[in-house]
């Protein structure tokens, strides 16, 4: 059985949610130890047991030590079966990351899948809903696939109690591509959410984006959300490039002022502007998994993280793939799988 | 980590989990925020709220179902007149608690004591560490700085077993609490250790009577009167020590002694007295001798003991006295009560603990500690350090644990010889000359010619007055010997192996029992009517 340390690299819940994932795919079983072991409380926490939950329900696979603070899982999956499932996530924890454990077996399953995810989606811990939405499965939906999703309402913290539905036609194969230029920028936008709080706090973030990114006002864009559970803010800027869309996001904080949190956002996109790459640091490490089980790809991306060397090492020890990676700059590294 | 299902009970917070509008998010609330900590499932959470708070647990509901999907919550109705009221909260949760089914094989049971009224959460703890809920207490907190976390939480688990440190401190109040009893002395007899760990348990955990049972001077009255120190020292009894020796009381003056009397009770009643359950009352009441106690006092003391109250001698007003009795005796109360001596009634109610204090004869290995301890005693009573040379120490001591040594006085006989030896010792050490001196004085003593010692009643009962006197003194003198061997003894080979114990180590074959049994024949004596009679003397 494939043993895995999970206190290898950056020590964290991504190692737990790559192996399940790619367990899920391959048919491999494993055994995970020291599960978050360079974390200050290892173990499994609710929102990985969700996630166990979740990859255990669509993979029939039989789980040893899924349960509250345990250091070592073993999963053993059989058949992925496509088909209906909802899943709920307690603590306003990212339903995200949910579907970002199930989603590469449904990528290549039987038949098309129509998941039902509840919980956070807007999260400060995790690529929100709009992320996925408009920079993650318009990549991978270029592999083969059609992946669409729908915001039911959103779910912020603390009170969660989002919803969004994910629909999933798979393929046979997936195709990787190139992604190793971003092309001209052809929309820039800033959008604001305020969810049971003073829309003046949106306002304050937008204008202050305008000043500090030189923007025009027909770029911004202020959403008032009734529907949610509790309140929230957020905060997003969204670079439309002709190969792709990139968002930054930052969020509102009982505490701390509208343009400090408008400045988090704004901070990345100067960053990701100036270091001319297309891909950033969130897309990069999920496009991985999706690129090894394609067997073949290329992007562009910042300087590594601790983040994506582990993950890289993760997939290694499930698919006999080749990811090479070659820095080109200060803050400029091609990954190409092959 | 744990397989079990979380099951929480908690009582709806009406000021710190009220809340309505978005704002609430923004707050505090302890029952919502225990559903949402990262590391702690709450499986099912039965929440108790009153009827007028139903629009809060509304709120809770939906709130809870939304952060915590995992939850299962179920609102139970229970009315107070007054959530202040100690007896009604507790009657209340009391029942709760009966009525409620408990699975703990399969579900973990955790009191949420955050909320509710401070009366509220003194019944809850109480019920719990009495164990009508066996559970473990749930704390919760507020977070330190941003106030949309779920703040902190603290199981706290009653079983203070569980924890080692205070574990450990129980330990060592434990031995402490031995060591007091046995007045610091390093007793090496099992059966005697064993004992006074037990009476250590009993004094303090136990109000009821105890009952001292062993020989003259095995140290009954002493060990009471430890026992009701070291019950003062834990707070365990507020009132005074009580102390009567019952064969010194005798007819109507018994009555007065133990129950008091009222003025003009009697000719010559010139004042009222208390009496001495009276005197002990809340504190500890030490009846020695219980067996010599008349009937009418008997019949008093029970209802004493039973009811609390008693009439004095010559009043119609009954009065009252709580107290604890320890009672001593060297007699075989059974057989007084078979007798008609002793109240079958009393002796069950004091026969609830009760030990049995060997003799020193039974507790050999003792004597050397005791030797000590009384060298230490009298140094400290007196002020002068006395000594015992190392041949001297050994020649008591070998004297001392043989079995010439009869201690039929038991530690009386032993704090007299070391009063004696200490007294003489000339320039504070005791020599060798002073422990002879003593041996032969102890001898004395326990073999008065003027009285048929044990071994001579022994073997008149078994042969008759007549068969025994026709014994040769050249015979009889060691007959007496190996009588008094075999009357100690358990078993035929155990005598056997004392009284042939120098042959034995140069013999291939060794047949101790065989010898004695061919021995004894000459006399007509069989082992087993030997262990007979030597019971009943």
């Amino acid at each position: 059985m494939l043993i895995i340390d999970g206190s290898f690299g950056e020590g964290g819940g991504q190692i737990l949610r790559t192996s399940l994932g790619l367990s899920l795919v391959t048919g491999t079983a494993f055994r995970i130890e020291k599960i978050r072991g360079g974390r200050k409380s290892p173990g499994i926490l609710r929102q990985h047991l969700t996630a166990i939950n979740a990859a255990a329900k669509i993979g029939q696979a039989e789980v040893v030590g899924a349960s509250l603070n345990s250091q070592q899982l073993t999963f053993i999956p059989k058949k992925v079966l496509a088909g209906d499932y909802s899943f709920a996530i307690g603590t306003a924890g990212s339903a995200t990351l949910v579907l970002q454990t199930i989603l590469p077996a449904l990528l290549l399953a039987d038949g098309p899948t129509n998941l039902i995810l509840e919980g956070g989606t807007h999260n400060p811990a995790a690529p929100p809903f709009d992320f996925l939405e408009k920079t993650f499965l318009k990549q991978i939906n270029r592999m083969g696939v059609n992946v669409t999703l729908e915001l039911v309402r959103p779910g912020f913290y603390p009170a969660g109690g989002g919803q969004f539905k994910v629909n999933i036609k798979p393929v046979k194969k997936l195709l990787g591509f190139e992604l190793t230029s971003r092309g001209e920028i052809i929309s820039r936008r800033a959008r604001a959410l305020v969810a049971s709080l003073p829309t003046e706090i949106a306002d304050r973030e937008l204008s202050f984006i305008a000043q500090r990114m030189s923007w025009d006002k027909s770029c911004l864009h202020k959403e008032i959300i009734n529907n949610s559970r509790g309140p929230g803010n957020v905060v997003f800027i969204e670079l439309e490039s002709e190969n792709l869309t990139e968002i930054f996001t930052a969020f509102g904080e009982r505490g701390v002022r509208a343009e400090a949190v408008a400045d988090e956002a704004v901070k990345e996109a100067r960053h990701y502007l100036a270091a001319g790459v297309p891909v950033g640091e969130y897309l990069a490490d999920q496009l991985l998994i999706p690129f090894a089980l394609a067997g073949s790809g290329v992007f562009t991306t910042f300087g590594l993280s601790l983040h994506t060397t582990t993950n890289i090492e993760i997939i290694k020890k499930f698919l006999k793939v080749n990811i090479n990676t070659k820095q080109l700059g200060k803050l400029s590294t091609t990954i190409e799988i092959a | 980590m744990t397989n079990k299902k979380y099951v929480v009970i908690g009582l709806v917070g009406t000021t710190l989990d009220n809340g309505a509008g978005p704002e609430r998010w923004e707050k505090w609330r302890p029952t919502v925020s225990l559903c949402r900590h990262e590391n702690l499932i709450v499986h099912r959470l039965e929440l108790l709220y009153q009827k007028k708070f139903s629009s809060i647990v509304d709120v809770l509901v939906e709130d809870i179902s939304t952060v915590s999907p995992e939850t299962h919550l179920r609102p139970i109705q229970m009315e107070f007149n007054d959530p202040w009221d100690f007896e009604e909260v507790y009657a209340t949760l009391h029942e709760f608690a009966g009525n409620y089914e408990f699975n703990p094989e399969e579900e973990e049971y955790l009191v949420h004591i955050t909320t509710g009224t401070h009366v509220v959460q003194i019944c809850m703890f109480l019920l719990t560490e009495s164990r009508h809920f066996p559970a473990k207490l749930l704390q919760t907190s507020p977070p330190n700085r941003h106030k949309s976390e779920p703040g902190k939480y603290t199981i706290i688990d009653l079983d203070l077993s569980k924890y080692d440190e205070i574990a450990s401190r129980f330990q060592q109040e434990k031995r402490e609490g031995v060591s007091f009893l046995k007045s610091g002395i390093e007793t090496r007899n099992k059966e005697f250790n064993r004992q006074i760990e037990r009476i250590e348990q009993v004094a303090i955990a136990s109000e009821s009577p105890i009952l001292l049972m062993g020989p003259t001077g095995a140290g009954k009255s002493q060990l009471a009167r430890r026992i009701y120190e070291l019950k003062k020292a834990r707070h365990r009894v507020v009132g005074k020590f009580v102390e009567v020796n019952c064969a010194t009381l005798r007819g109507d003056s018994a009555m007065s002694a133990l129950f008091g009397h009222i003025k003009g009770a009697y000719t010559g009643a010139n004042n009222s007295r208390p009496g001495l359950l009276r005197t002990a009352d809340k504190g500890l009441l030490f009846l020695d001798e219980i067996g010599e106690l008349g009937l009418d006092e008997q019949a008093m003391l029970l209802r004493a003991l039973e009811e609390k109250v008693f009439l004095p001698l010559g009043s119609d007003q009954e009065v009252s006295s709580d107290f604890q009795l320890i009672a001593g005796t060297n007699r075989e109360l059974n057989s007084f009560v078979t007798e008609g001596k002793f109240r079958e009634d009393l002796l069950a109610r004091i026969n609830l603990w009760t030990f049995r204090l060997p003799s020193l004869k039974e507790r050999v290995e003792d004597i050397e500690p005791n030797l000590h301890y009384e060298l230490e005693a009298y140094t400290r009573r007196t002020g002068n350090r006395v000594t015992v040379s190392k041949e001297a120490k050994e020649f008591f001591l070998k004297f001392a644990t043989s079995s010439n040594a009869k201690w039929s006085g038991n530690f009386r006989d032993l704090n007299a010889a070391v009063t004696r030896m200490t007294t003489l010792a000339l320039g504070g050490r005791i020599s060798l000359e002073i422990v002879e001196e003593e041996i032969e004085r102890l001898k004395a003593t326990w073999y008065n010619p003027n009285q048929p010692s044990k071994e001579e009643m022994l073997l008149e009962s078994l042969l008759g007055k007549e068969q025994a006197n026709q014994i040769d003194r050249f015979d009889r003198i060691q007959l007496l010997d190996v009588l008094s061997v075999c009357s100690q003894a358990h078993t035929l080979s155990e005598a056997g192996r004392e009284l042939f114990a120098s042959s034995r180590e140069q013999k291939k074959n060794i047949n101790d029992a065989d010898r004695l049994r061919k021995y004894l024949a000459r006399f007509n004596l069989q082992w087993q009517d030997i262990k007979n009679i030597s019971e009943d003397i």
